[in-house]
Parts: structure tokens; C-alpha cells; sequence
């Protein structure tokens, strides 16, 4: 092998790498390194002029390589491809040192850090010696979404897509559509109706020529990859559209179809609209959910003010009602994340019960109140103008909540140790409106699974990069939208289904994808033809050819994992872009 | 860029890293505090060759990092596909190129970006640890934990856990051997 003539850039990331890192030290200790025909550090390497830095030098020094230290090649690799593909350079020639995640954000020590940055752009200088120009493969892109969840960020992503031209099939767990939003009465802040902003949805999609909606359905497998994914659906007794396709009445029900017989759908691209579940109240005792009976949650209040009834156990309208805020949110108990949305639909429930029983006392205990978003704020302001008692009380100080006296007149009184003001404050209700927050539905880790996609640690469904890359997933072609993804209100949720619609739209306009270029391949004169990597692929992308007694890598089916490459007793599979000569130079180049 | 920078020159080579002081820590008050393991003075800073799957650990080690999750700066990370794709040799390599310790991490069962490779990792590496034992090395050296993408707390535990362990077992001797066995030869 000729000698390389590789680029080392050293990114200085603003202040986040280079306040630990020394980015000059790791420059000067490049330069020595062979191979090494330029070294540097700038602010920002994935700036334009960054970038432009690299493409000019790869032109003016002919460089042949190229090293990247900057951030992890999760997030900027793709952008440093380009860039090196702009001027010329295949793809493949670039290898990214992460000294960021792995080192200046981890590490306080700058000599440590440094030293250890200097352990990683080794590693990456020596492996990307060893690289090879690959090529790329396109392949087909099939136009047709598979959307999993008829609530209103699936329903909308269904509508975006079917309306441009393109076949949609719609999977939803329950008989009906409509999701969470359909146990709604009315919305935040503008006071405008659930059932309006879904009726208007289920109608065109029931009835749209580009959308197959399957309800009561579940999806079964999903195989392939970006572009050329197959679909297994169950869906109940075997037709498309079951019976009941209104707007569901209380709670999704999960389908119970007699016979579920499997289709199996083509599709390029998924959105994964899944939503939320809410918040099991019963688990925190001192409400008394589950005991009081005037402790109701507020799904259970959306019920009766949609039913027109509101009233307590007793039959009687409620004098006093308290609402509740943060059950189940915001706790290091249960969940420490913000639900979003509860603290404006608390709101909501103020004017829903000003006009709905005149001359009623409404106290809102809050913890701290959360009106971000267009219009909340005015909202909270007309709240506090419809005579509504606010109360705040303190984070894990949870307010208790006891039985009245026979003599008093009302059905509870509740203790809460005020924030404001200090004082131990006793208000009286008669019905209790719990806030429960959101939750990871009991079935995400199943969907994760399904689909090829990863859980935070609250069970929420992980995206490609939380700021600029909110719809997409770690698995390309897969996107995730709404509540699926963390809390959030219709309009953020709607803004992400058509977003994840936009995305795939765009990748139909191409018409074709391109695929990465890593895959395994066998050197057919090594290959002894003993079978064994044909038991261990799990895409079964490896064929034996009885006749000359080899095995053979199909390389659109191979999905790059590399287990037949470590188990070839030959040593005759190569992963490329991981092969073992650039594994072997990474080792020596940390341990230098 | 600071003055008060460490040039190359001035940087220790990893055999003196342990005597970093810890009042030049201290000075860093813009950082996270920084845990027991790390370089406290005297101590042994053991070299821990981290091998992590792209899909589970490398991004729970990415989360560790944008969530500024303080670790033990021993380890050193190359990303793989699967934890499939690592080849017994590697962790050979690692510990003949002078590794103190070698860290396999993959998704937790169940959780394979590829289906099933970590069971195969997961199979593969009693294997390896009973010839490594048959070979001499200490059990602590080379080690096989499941990391996922929202694990970044665990990563950093892990890699501190291990930094501790291999403190009190010190140094790896595989490289100075095989360098004295080759000179016999």
C-alpha cells in the first residue's frame, strides 16, 4: 500500500470539546503521526466553512484520507460523507474520532481527556489507512407507508402521504380510530372540539382511495430494509376495514377479532404513530383513588363532560371541585418527566365547569404552572379571570385528601401545604379531578422490537437526534411522530406526523434510496463450504451453491452485522468497511 | 485556547497518567465532579478497550456523553456493527497490544438490531473466557455486558466498576511476556 495522504481535522465544537480537550495538542500529536500530510483544528468542523475547509484541502494537498474528531459519527458522519464526496473523495475514505461524546462530555481532566483524544485520532488515522473506496448500492423505493396508529398524528402522516398519491396502509390496535384525542371533549387553549378535528380525519381516511385502514389489527413482522420493507399484518377475520370505524367511545379497546388471518403489505417506509397510555392514578395512594369515589381521573372527567352529566357518585352537581395536578408526572416516585399537556387541559376543565355548573368553587393545586406554547399563557390569564382558586404545593408534598365530617358541606376536604404562602391550607371538594400524565404505552417494548427502533429509559421511543432529527429513527426508513415519542400536545403532534409524511415524501421524489455500501462478502477460494455462517445469518443472505461447494453473501439481503464474519473458521468472510486489518489497526492505534 | 495547556510534550505517555494530580481536577470547576476512579495520584490508570455495538452500547456511551455523565477516562472505544462481528482475536489483539482490560458490550437479549447476534456473542464468549483462563489471564480483564441506547448511566458505572476492579488487579503483564517470550525465541 502507498503511503496515504491523510486530513486530520480537529473540531473544536464552539467551547464543548475544546474547554477539556487541548485541540492544538491533539493537532501536534496528528502531525507526527505517518501518513498524516495535514492536521488542524477549527470551531466548528460541520460548519459550512468547516466543510469547505476539508473539500478544498482534499483538492489543493490531495489528500486521500480523511479523519474527522469531532462528535460521534451518530450524528456527523453522514454530513462529513457529503462533504468528502464533494470533492471527489469516496465516501468510504473518511473515518470520525468521537471526542466529544466519549471524551471531552464524560471526561473533567483536560491532561486525561487529551491524552485520550490523541489515543482515539490514532486509532482512526491508522484504521483509515486500511479503508477502501466503496460503492454505494440504489436500490428500489417503494412508494407505499405503513402507519402504525389511527390516532391523530398517525391519521394525519396517513392523509399527508395518501393525499399526494401514495398507498397508505393504516394499522390500528383498536376497533376504531381516533386514539387518545377521540376520549376528548374539547381542546386546549382555543376551547375547540376533539371530536371536530377527528370526525373531518376518519371520514377522508375511511373513505380514501390511497388509504387501506386495518383496525383491529397488529402488526405481526416487519422485515427488509429502508425502501423495501414487507409488512405481516393480523387483521381480525381476514377483511380490510372492520365494522365499527367510528370514533371509539371510551378508552381503545383492543379489538377482539375472531379469526386473524395475516396480510402481508410492501411497503418503503413506516411511521410509527403509536401514542401514549395515561397514567395508572391507583398506583399513587395518598389521592385515594380507587377509595374516595369523587376521585376520578381525568379521562374519566372528559367522560361526563362529553356525556353532559357532570356530577358526583351521588347523582348531585359538585359545589367544590379541586383539580389535581402532576399524578404520575414530574415525581421521582413515578415518572420525573413533565406530561405536557396536563396543566393547560386543567385549564380547560376550570371553563369546562365554570360554564357547565354554574356558581361551582374551582381550586387548581398545581406544583409549578406549565403555559409554554402559542396561546397558553392568555389562557392561563383568562383562567385566573373565571375566579378559580390556585393553589401550589410543593414537588413530592403530596396534598392528602381525607373524607368531610357529617356536618360539613362538602364530600372532602384536602390538606395542602400551600407554597406561596406557607400555610397549611384546607379547601373543600366534592370532586377531585386527578391529572394524570402520560406513559409509554404496555406494548412499546413489543413495537420497539418490531420495528427495529430504541426506548429511553421511560419507554419512550428514541429519534435519530432529539433537535434536528425529531421525526427519524436509528433505523432508516422507520419514523416515529406524536406521543410515541415523549408528551406532547395535538399541534406539536400533528407537526411531527406531517413532518415524518415530508420525510418520506422526499424519498419517494427520489425515487431511488441509496443504500450503505457495507455489507459482508466471501472469498469463494477460502471458503471451505462448511456452512456454518449459512445457520448464522439471520436475513438468510447467505446462499450455499452445492455445486461448487461454497457459500456465497447476497448482498441487498445482507444488513452488515458481521456475526458470519467472526464465526468463519476459514477467515474467508470480510465485513467491508469493518474489516478485521481495520479493527486490528484501531486496537493498536488506542494502545499505542 | 488556554495557556496553561498541557503541550505534547508535556503530556504524560499512559504509563504515567496515574500521577495526574488531583488539585489540577479541583481547578476544573466548570465540570462535572468527577467520581473516585479516575487518576487519583498513585493510582494505577488501567487501559480498557471498550467494544461496542453501533446500535445499543455505542449510543448509550453517546448518551452518557450528551447527558455529561462523568466516567473513568480508561477506556477507549471502537464501534462494531453487531457484537456479533467481534472476532475473539480482537480481544486477543487488545490484550497483546497491552490492554489492561477488555470491555464487550451489545444490546440486552431480546434487543439485537440484527435479531439474534448478541445470543451468538452471548455463546461465544464462555468459549473465550475459558481459553483465556487456560491461558493465565485474569477473569476480571475481559468482560461481556449488555448496555442499551438509554443506558448512559450504566455505561459510565460499568466502565468505572471495571476501572476499580482492574486497579486492584494491576497492570496486564500479556504484553511484556509475549515481548520476553519472542526475545527467548
Amino acid at each position: 500500500m502507498d503511503q496515504p495522504r491523510i486530513g486530520v481535522y480537529v473540531c473544536a465544537c464552539g467551547t464543548n470539546i475544546a474547554k477539556v480537550v487541548d485541540c492544538d495538542a491533539v493537532v501536534r500529536a496528528a502531525e507526527g503521526l505517518p501518513g498524516v500530510a495535514v492536521a488542524t483544528t477549527y470551531k466548528y468542523m460541520c460548519s459550512t466553512p468547516g466543510q469547505e475547509m476539508i473539500v478544498a484541502d482534499i483538492e489543493e494537498k490531495k489528500l486521500d484520507r480523511v479523519v474527522v474528531a469531532s462528535c460521534s459519527p451518530r450524528m456527523h458522519e453522514l454530513t462529513f460523507r457529503k462533504a468528502v464526496k464533494k470533492a471527489s473523495m469516496n465516501q468510504y475514505y473518511l473515518q470520525m474520532a468521537n471526542i466529544r461524546e466519549h471524551c471531552s462530555w464524560v471526561h473533567g481532566d483536560g491532561v486525561e481527556a487529551t491524552q485520550k483524544a490523541i489515543g482515539l485520532v490514532r486509532a482512526a488515522v491508522k484504521r483509515v489507512a486500511f479503508h477502501e473506496p466503496l460503492e454505494s448500492r440504489m436500490v428500489a423505493m417503494c412508494p407505499n407507508t405503513l402507519v402504525l396508529g389511527g390516532g391523530i398524528a398517525g391519521l394525519t402522516a396517513a392523509l399527508e402521504l395518501a393525499d399526494a398519491g401514495y398507498q397508505v396502509y393504516l394499522v390500528e390496535k383498536a376497533d376504531h380510530l381516533g386514539g387518545n384525542l377521540a376520549r376528548v371533549d374539547l381542546t386546549a387553549p382555543h376551547l375547540d372540539s376533539a371530536r371536530d378535528l377527528l370526525r373531518e380525519r376518519i371520514h377522508r381516511v375511511m373513505g380514501h382511495p390511497h388509504v387501506e385502514p386495518f383496525l383491529g389489527a397488529e402488526v405481526q413482522s416487519l422485515e427488509g430494509y429502508v425502501g423495501n420493507f414487507t409488512a405481516t399484518v393480523a387483521v381480525p377475520g381476514g377483511n380490510g376495514a372492520g365494522p365499527a370505524a367510528a370514533e371509539g367511545d371510551d378508552g381503545p379497546t383492543d379489538g377482539g377479532g375472531a379469526t386473524r388471518s395475516p396480510r402481508t403489505l410492501e411497503v418503503g417506509s413506516v411511521i410509527v404513530a403509536t401514542g401514549y397510555r395515561e397514567f395508572d392514578a391507583s398506583r399513587i395512594t395518598h389521592f385515594g383513588y380507587g377509595k374516595l369515589p369523587n376521585v376520578i381521573t381525568s379521562f374519566e372527567f372528559e367522560r361526563m363532560v362529553r356525556e353532559g352529566r357532570i356530577e358526583t357518585v351521588e347523582g348531585r352537581q359538585p359545589q367544590y371541585v379541586a383539580i389535581l395536578h402532576c399524578v404520575g408526572s414530574r415525581s421521582q416516585e413515578f415518572h420525573a418527566y413533565c406530561s405536557r399537556v396536563c396543566c393547560m387541559t386543567a385549564l380547560k376543565y376550570a371553563h369546562e365547569l365554570k360554564s357547565a355548573v354554574p356558581g361551582c368553587y374551582v381550586s387548581d393545586v398545581y406544583i409549578d404552572m406549565h403555559a409554554f406554547g402559542k396561546g397558553c399563557e392568555d389562557f392561563y390569564r383568562r383562567s385566573s379571570e373565571v375566579k378559580t382558586l390556585f393553589l401550589m404545593y410543593g414537588k413530592n408534598d403530596y396534598p392528602v385528601i381525607r373524607k368531610a365530617e357529617p356536618g360539613d358541606d362538602c364530600g372532602m376536604l384536602i390538606e395542602v401545604s400551600e407554597q406561596l404562602s406557607g400555610e397549611l391550607i384546607e379547601i373543600p371538594a366534592d370532586l377531585v379531578i386527578l391529572m394524570v400524565g402520560m406513559e409509554a404505552r404496555e406494548d412499546s417494548a413489543e413495537v420497539a422490537r418490531l420495528v427495529g427502533i430504541s426506548q429511553d429509559k421511560d419507554g419512550w421511543f428514541i429519534e435519530s437526534h432529539p433537535k434536528l432529527d425529531p421525526v427519524a429513527t436509528t433505523t432508516e426508513g422507520v419514523f416515529i411522530a406524536g406521543t410515541c415519542a415523549a408528551p406532547k400536545d395535538i399541534p406539536d403532534s400533528v407537526a411531527q406526523a406531517r413532518a415524518a409524511a415530508a420525510r418520506i415524501l422526499g424519498k419517494i421524489a427520489r425515487g431511488s434510496i441509496e443504500v450503505d455500501a457495507v455489507f459482508a462478502e466471501i472469498d469463494e477460494e477460502a471458503c471451505s463450504g462448511c456452512r456454518i455462517c449459512n445457520e448464522l445469518c439471520p436475513y438468510s443472505a447467505i446462499e450455499y451453491k452445492a455445486d461448487e461447494k461454497r457459500s456465497r453473501v447476497i448482498s441487498a439481503l445482507c444488513k452488515a452485522c458481521g456475526a458470519c464474519v467472526a464465526a468463519c473458521p476459514s477467515g474467508a468472510i470480510r465485513a467491508r468497511h469493518f474489516t478485521d486489518e481495520q479493527i486490528f489497526a484501531e486496537i493498536v492505534g488506542v494502545l499505542a | 485556547m488556554n495557556e496553561d495547556r498541557p503541550t505534547v510534550a508535556d503530556l504524560p505517555t499512559v504509563a504515567d497518567l496515574p500521577t495526574v494530580a488531583d488539585d489540577q481536577t479541583a481547578a476544573r470547576v466548570d465540570r462535572p465532579a468527577r467520581r473516585a476512579p479516575t487518576g487519583a495520584a498513585g493510582s494505577f490508570q488501567p487501559r480498557i478497550v471498550g467494544f461496542l455495538c453501533n446500535w445499543c452500547s455505542y449510543a448509550g456511551a453517546d448518551l452518557a456523553g450528551t447527558s455529561r455523565t462523568p466516567y473513568a477516562a480508561s477506556v477507549r472505544v471502537i464501534r462494531v456493527m453487531c457484537s456479533a462481528r467481534i472476532d475473539p482475536t480482537f480481544v486477543l489483539k487488545a490484550l497483546a497490544e497491552g490492554a489492561d482490560g477488555v470491555l464487550i458490550c451489545g444490546c440486552h437479549p431480546g434487543d439485537c438490531h440484527y435479531s439474534e447476534g448478541n445470543y451468538k456473542t452471548m455463546r461465544r464468549y464462555p468459549l473465550l473466557k475459558r481459553m483465556l483462563a487456560d491461558l493465565g489471564i485474569e477473569d476480571a480483564r475481559v468482560r461481556l455486558e449488555w448496555v442499551s441506547a438509554s443506558e448512559g448511566q450504566r455505561f459510565a458505572d460499568l466502565v468505572d466498576d471495571m476501572t476499580q476492579r482492574l486497579r486492584a488487579l494491576g497492570p496486564s503483564r500479556i504484553k511484556t511476556a509475549l515481548a520476553t517470550d519472542h526475545a527467548e525465541r
